[in-house]
């Protein structure tokens, strides 16, 4: 059986050739359908990746309970001191917690295409560094703390006007020049950051958004948790930080992800009825063929998986050609969407997802045909012109 | 019209090819007609905004906090070249569940004047004045909260607290409006006066956003940068932007709109110009023979090309027709798919579209015509004929 299907199959794929252009309906249906959805999706996939970067499982983030973003949270500044004092929180080489009391806040920017945007302007407080290990000055210097200056990041200072060493930024009372840049690898990129006492000070808020720890280990957490929430002095909601951020990814990637699957379902619709035109019409192309072998004793079957098998091998290379040719324009460009700056990403489980669908489409496309020449009557087959 | 008979029997040769095409060709169209409308969409919405309105808020923070001093608004409404300004709060909350977000703008009395181009009768503005904790929906809204008019509507809004210090709200619902394209996720709006009034002393007095007219259109600019200007130095520095400016970019979250709809539309375009070309190609050298026969008959050159091209255009246009049809209808749809919130314009099927797929809809045909014809106007009659060719 297993000869049978081997030498029907190569035979069938031997006669490819004269039927190139029919065949290459199936490669450019695919490779248009799994190109497009993988450009799309490489939105949804590079947001995710740069909000996964962020979330540390080492860390933990402390917000007001019920908050599921930071801007929603208010830590008062009598809360915030409890909470750097719990237990499991990891030590600084001075001794003190390593508990950063973190600012949130909305800025417009003006993209260098000159659409306008908005970012996000963090306060970082002492141990903000030693909390985010993964912060590095890439250019100028570090804010100073108590002074009224900023630094931005990479992706802003690429992606953003005016974001240059030098560049003033207008807050409340004044300007603060930005005095260096600054790189993490995650979504921090496309933000600004300052000193979080003198921003609430400047933007006359009396509240912290969230206090950030890194944890003594990652199996501190439900120490700390129980900690904060058996105190009945705070009212707090604690995560782990990589818990936060993919909570938050799923939330703010779903639409942008949706939109790229509905797209490529709807070209996938098309492109089975192209599949299911070429392998019918394959079909009735090598109808002669097929039944020379029947007459020679081959089965039914075997010609059947032969047909889905030629569906299939065309339909894959169409979806690779379609996802190499997403990656090569796509993959790793830096862009940007609503308040976040990332690097799209046209991944291996997207390719092997694009593959997946190719090869579903393959099937249904060529599961009609396949019966269809299995069934033909072998007589009528032999005797058609 | 004497070849139609002809070019019918020609697409029915094989009516499972016909169809599947016919199918794909739809398709095809309906992602075309979805993408190209979106685009539409983006333009209609960039050539109603008007120049001589002028929008300003907080420069920094959360627009949605508890906003600016309503100081601002009569300071602004006294500087020179402004028409008329009003003041606008946001409440923004849930509801029943978080996961059902709802947004409610409050407007003054001002609002009127300064969006007579919403689609709201003056007897409804007076309503809204008279019955303060009225408010009206646009039908998306209404048909997502499942609200008729008459019907009470209750949020929670963790942002915007009552004087009582609750946080839910419910208010009447006294109109149902027409949708505007800008405002992609409908829009309900109440009476600024009452929430005003309803939220606790201090927090009275605040509002998220100043709506303005400037005297004369061709100022607008100016004006909105001399607000900046103003402001700048202050406790609340301002973001202002004219409705032009701020509608005139074809950005979506600052994605390039026209490219990536174009994008996709031309890559639909491309996977059935294969299919189509392909399907002619076939239904040529299938029947070589009965074409030498027509020229045998006396047909030119030219009947045949016309013949080989209306075949090609007969699924790509009723195709095209097929899709944008379905386009239109799927565009409705769209909000109830898309988490709430999404704010992606609804495509619309403008004339433009229509005459953008018909244009490429002959494009097709005409592409995936030309290999036959030029093999069919270079035939040798007689080797046709004896079928050698």
């Amino acid at each position: 059986m297993l000869r049978q299907i081997w030498i029907v199959s190569v035979l069938n794929f031997k006669s490819l050739t004269s039927r190139f252009w029919q065949s290459m309906v199936i490669v450019v249906g695919l490779a248009a359908t799994i190109g497009v959805m993988l450009s799309m999706l490489s939105l949804a996939t590079g947001m995710r990746q740069a909000y996964y970067n962020a979330g540390d499982p080492g860390r933990a983030i402390v917000v007001s309970k019920g908050a599921d973003q930071e801007g929603q949270s208010a830590i008062t500044r009598a809360m915030a001191p409890m909470i750097a004092v719990a237990p499991g929180i990891a030590k600084d080489t001075d001794g003190k917690p390593l508990a950063d009391r973190g600012l949130n806040m909305g800025i417009p920017v003006l993209r260098k295409d000159g659409s306008r945007g908005q970012t996000t302007m963090r306060g970082l407080a002492e141990k903000g560094q030693g909390v985010r290990p993964e912060l590095k000055i890439v250019a100028g210097r570090m804010f100073e703390r108590g002074k009224r200056e900023l630094i931005a990041g990479t992706g802003a200072q690429n992606l953003y006007q005016h974001m240059q060493i030098g560049d003033k930024v207008i807050l409340p009372d004044g300007e603060w020049p930005i005095v260096g840049v600054f790189a993490t690898g995650d979504l921090l990129e496309g933000q600004l950051l300052g000193d979080t006492e003198t921003l609430l000070t400047a933007t006359h808020k009396t509240n912290y958004n969230s206090v950030l720890v890194r944890l003594a280990s990652q199996n501190s957490l439900p120490a700390f948790k129980n900690a904060l929430t058996r105190n009945s002095a705070l009212s707090v909601t604690v995560e782990r930080h990589s818990d936060w951020y993919k909570r938050v990814a799923s939330e703010q990637t779903f639409g942008l992800a949706l939109l790229g699957y509905i797209v490529g379902a709807v070209m996938a619709i098309g492109a089975l009825f192209g599949c299911l035109n070429t392998m019918y019409s394959a079909v009735s192309t090598r109808g002669r063929e097929i039944a020379t072998l029947r007459a020679l004793g081959y089965g039914a079957f075997p010609v059947a998986v032969s047909v889905i098998l030629e569906a299939v091998v065309l339909s894959i290379s169409g979806a690779i050609i379609g996802g190499a040719i997403a990656w090569a324009l796509y993959d790793g460009k830096q862009d940007v969407f609503g308040g976040m700056i990332f690097h799209l990403s046209v991944s291996p489980a997207q390719f092997e997802l694009g593959v997946i669908w190719a090869g579903a489409v393959a099937l249904l496309g060529g599961l009609f045909p396949s019966i269809r020449a299995a069934r033909r009557p072998v007589v009528e087959a032999l005797r058609a012109t | 019209m004497k070849y139609l008979p002809l070019i019918w029997t020609a697409v029915m040769r094989k009516p499972a090819r016909t169809i599947l095409t016919l199918l794909s060709v739809t398709v095809a169209f309906t992602l075309f007609g979805l993408m190209i409308g979106l685009n539409a969409t983006f333009d209609l919405v960039a050539n109603r905004a008007r120049a001589d309105r002028i929008f300003t808020g907080p420069r920094f923070g959360n627009a949605l906090g508890t906003g600016m001093p309503i100081a601002i608004a009569r300071q602004i409404a006294a500087m020179p070249g402004v028409k008329v300004v009003t003041a606008v709060n946001f409440i923004p909350g849930y509801v029943q569940d978080p996961k059902n977000p709802a947004f409610l703008v409050m407007l003054d009395d001002n609002a009127e004047k300064v969006v007579e181009d919403w689609p709201i009768p003056p007897e409804v503005w007076s309503a809204i004045r008279k019955d303060r904790t009225g408010i009206v929906m646009s039908k998306n809204q209404a048909a997502r909260w499942h609200k008729k008019v008459g019907d009470n509507f209750t949020m929670i809004s963790k942002a915007v607290k009552r004087a009582d210090g609750k946080n839910s709200w419910t208010f009447k619902v006294l109109a149902i409006g027409d949708d505007i394209a800008e405002q992609t996720n409908g829009y309900m709006f109440g009476n600024y006066d009452y929430i005003d009034k309803a939220k606790p002393l201090a927090d009275q007095g605040k509002v998220n956003e100043i709506d303005l007219l400037a005297t004369d259109p061709a100022t607008a600019t100016e004006l909105a940068q001399r607000i900046d200007r103003t402001f700048a130095n202050s406790a609340t520095p301002l973001q202002t932007t004219t409705d032009k400016m701020a509608r005139s970019g074809k950005d979506f979250n600052g994605l390039d709109v026209k490219a990536i709809t174009h994008g996709i539309a031309l890559a639909g375009m491309f996977m059935v110009l294969f299919l189509t070309g392909n399907g002619i190609a076939e239904s040529v050298r299938e029947r070589f023979a009965e074409f030498a026969t027509l020229k045998t008959l006396g047909f030119s050159d030219r009947a045949v090309t016309a013949l080989v091209v209306l075949e090609a255009a007969l699924p790509c246009v009723v195709g095209a027709a097929l899709g944008v049809a379905v386009a239109g209808f799927l565009a409705g749809q769209i909000p109830a798919l898309m988490p709430p919130g999404f704010g992606l314009p609804l495509p619309t099927i403008s004339p433009m579209v229509m005459l953008w797929a018909a244009v490429s809809a002959f494009a097709v045909a005409l592409l995936s015509a030309a290999l036959p014809i030029a093999r069919l106007t270079r035939m040798d009659i007689a080797s046709a004929l004896s079928g050698r060719a």
